[in-house]
């Protein structure tokens, strides 16, 4: 583990950002096919360079580049913390979970009514009914009660940040691309697996699209696949992003992500931000 | 972002590590408190409860109580300042200086005329009216530093606020808003949500209207004539000379009131917001528009 420290220390190279310069507005250069795409954001980076990705195709097996594309530092260069990844993670595995879990007390289980022995003189300990903790058989002190709802609400900044720090993570490991469409040419699952396998994604894929439904072709084929899901943009959590090795974002959907969190670390979020409370919605 | 780059070296350094997954996360260390009292020779010592008494036995005494004396709180002769304090209008305070804040930090629109919705919009003031709470009471700190031209409307004012805010050639009006009028303009997505019309603005009990209709606390339902009398009194008073509302380029906001009967600025009472189609709907039916127009 320290060996593995000090190589990836080895490793860092820092080139000093640059504050991006304000000529640059949104304008798609295409030489040649590729087109590179400089964005120009409601609220733009000010003291960050944009990360620059590839747009990737699926509609062939070897990988062709499409174009250049920018992201937004704020969202996929953010501190990746994780601690606060592990806190969101901690919170989607409880806020939904029911413990169901069940043991009876001396008063559920079945007889015990009758005194066993006079309370003197049979040089017995004193007991008053055989379905004590104390005897076996008898009911459970302090045990499981069903119906036990482990929910909390994680502040919403920390789920903010939960996930621009996994969305950084993942495209700091190399681990995001963003590919431009989802229209596969055919509905085999063989093509889905070579073309993971040809780019070195996965095994386990996730695939996010700004719509709610998928092209046909990538539904039939990721039908049989356990390991390669398709969820919409809204769905997009923490916990299916660090369950998948590989998160495959199509243009749009990373454009939706960045518009969306960036709302929400520029605007006033009292309510967000208020206790949770039942009939909020 | 530091001169340290951490989330860069941090970010560098990631792309060395092992992938993240949820099988190699970790919180902080340290993160986790024990809940448990420690048990036995060493760990179970007093457990913060001190030695013997009423620390570890809970057995405190009563609030106020001096172990026999006769208690402060009966010494004292009793002063009612506070009797019938949950039956009096309150008016939470926002300051001239956080104003200017607000309007240096451009969370206020000071082109358009400012009323309490603006102000909540603005994220920085909260009021409950379901708390007694009755809107805005404009306060003087930071009155020598205050320097926008606006036309505000507030629920309370004090002269020397008065003062600031028309040397500076503003404009301010104090109005009466009742309580459901002010759950409206606190959130007023909420309501146009539900699909209600606008109601009508009450007009105020009867210990508010005196305050309200007074040209010196420039009540909404003051007489104009009175009022432009009082803000020359005023600047005499305060020693500074009125600029002329007439010459300014922005006559046109700096005269623009709500009607007595209008909560939102450009709404009419009667009308309905549709938020989805983004359009308004006005009645027409005859004795809806008697009833609204009263």
């Amino acid at each position: 583990m320290a060996s593995l420290l000090i190589n990836a220390l080895r490793k860092i190279h820092i080139s000093t950002p640059q504050i991006r310069s304000s000529f640059l507005s949104s304008s798609a250069v295409c030489s040649n096919t590729l087109t590179i795409t400089k964005k120009d954001w409601k609220y733009p980076p000010q003291y960050t360079k944009p990360r620059e990705v590839w747009i990737e195709n699926v509609d062939t097996v070897e990988e062709k580049k499409l174009g250049l594309f920018e992201l937004h530092p704020l969202v996929y260069a953010a501190t990746p913390r994780i601690d606060i990844i592990q806190r969101n993670v901690i919170w989607q595995r409880k806020f939904r979970w029911v413990s169901w879990a069940h043991t009876k007390t001396r008063a559920e289980v079945r007889g015990g009514g009758k005194k066993p022995w006079p309370q003197k003189g049979q040089g017995r300990a004193r007991h008053g009914s055989i379905r004590s903790p104390l005897f076996r058989g008898g009911g459970v002190a302090h045990g499981p009660r069903s119906g036990k709802t482990h929910f909390y609400m994680l502040p919403f900044h920390l789920r903010i940040h939960g996930l621009t720090s996994t969305l950084s993570a993942k495209l700091a490991q190399d681990d995001l691309h963003v590919v431009k469409d989802l229209e596969l040419p055919s509905d085999e699952p063989e093509y889905l697996i070579d073309l993971i396998e040809s780019r070195n994604w996965g095994p386990s894929v996730l695939i996010v699209d700004d719509t709610d439904y998928a092209p046909r072709n990538l539904t039939v084929a990721s039908d049989s696949l356990p390991h390669v899901n398709i969820m919409p943009v809204y769905g997009l959590n923490v916990y299916s992003m660090l369950k998948h090795d590989t998160l495959i974002l199509t243009q749009s959907a990373a454009e939706k992500i960045e518009e969306r969190i960036l709302h929400y670390l520029h605007s006033d979020t009292k309510k967000q931000q208020a206790q949770f409370k039942l009939d909020q919605v | 972002m530091g001169s340290r780059q951490i989330t860069e070296k941090s970010l560098a350094m990631l792309r060395s590590l092992p992938r993240i997954s949820i099988g190699n996360l970790r919180d902080n260390p340290g993160h986790k408190k024990n809940s448990k009292r420690g048990r036995g020779q060493h760990g179970g010592d007093k457990h913060g409860a001190g030695n013997k008494g009423s620390g570890q036995r809970m057995n405190y005494m009563r609030l106020g109580y001096e172990t026999g004396n006769n208690p402060f709180y009966l010494r004292m002769p009793q002063e009612h300042y506070y009797r019938g304090h949950h039956f009096r209008r309150q008016y939470p305070p926002l300051s001239l200086q956080q104003v200017q804040l607000l309007i240096d930090k451009n969370r206020l629109d000071i082109s358009k005329p400012v009323d309490i919705a603006s102000i909540v919009k603005s994220g920085l003031y909260n009021f409950f009216p379901d708390q007694k709470h009755f809107g805005v009471n404009l306060t003087d700190e930071g009155v020598d530093n205050f320097a926008a031209k606006i036309n505000i409307e507030v629920q309370w004012a004090s002269e020397q606020v008065i003062a600031a805010i028309e040397r500076n050639g503003g404009v301010i009006t104090t109005a009466y808003y009742d309580p459901h009028s002010l759950f409206l303009l606190k959130d007023p997505k909420q309501f146009f949500e539900n699909g209600q019309s606008i109601p009508r603005r009450m007009i105020p009990p009867p210990d508010a209207i005196e305050y309200y209709t007074s040209a010196k606390n420039r009540g909404y339902l003051a007489d104009p004539e009175e009022i432009s009398q009082d803000r020359l009194r005023l600047a005499q008073k305060y020693g500074y000379e009125l600029p002329k509302l007439e010459n300014d380029p922005s006559y046109e906001m700096l005269c623009e009131r709500k009607d007595p009967r209008q909560i939102f600025y450009g709404l009419d009472p009667g009308w309905v917001i549709n938020l989805k189609d983004q359009c308004i709907l006005k009645p027409k039916d005859e004795e809806l528009v008697r009833f609204f127009a009263s």
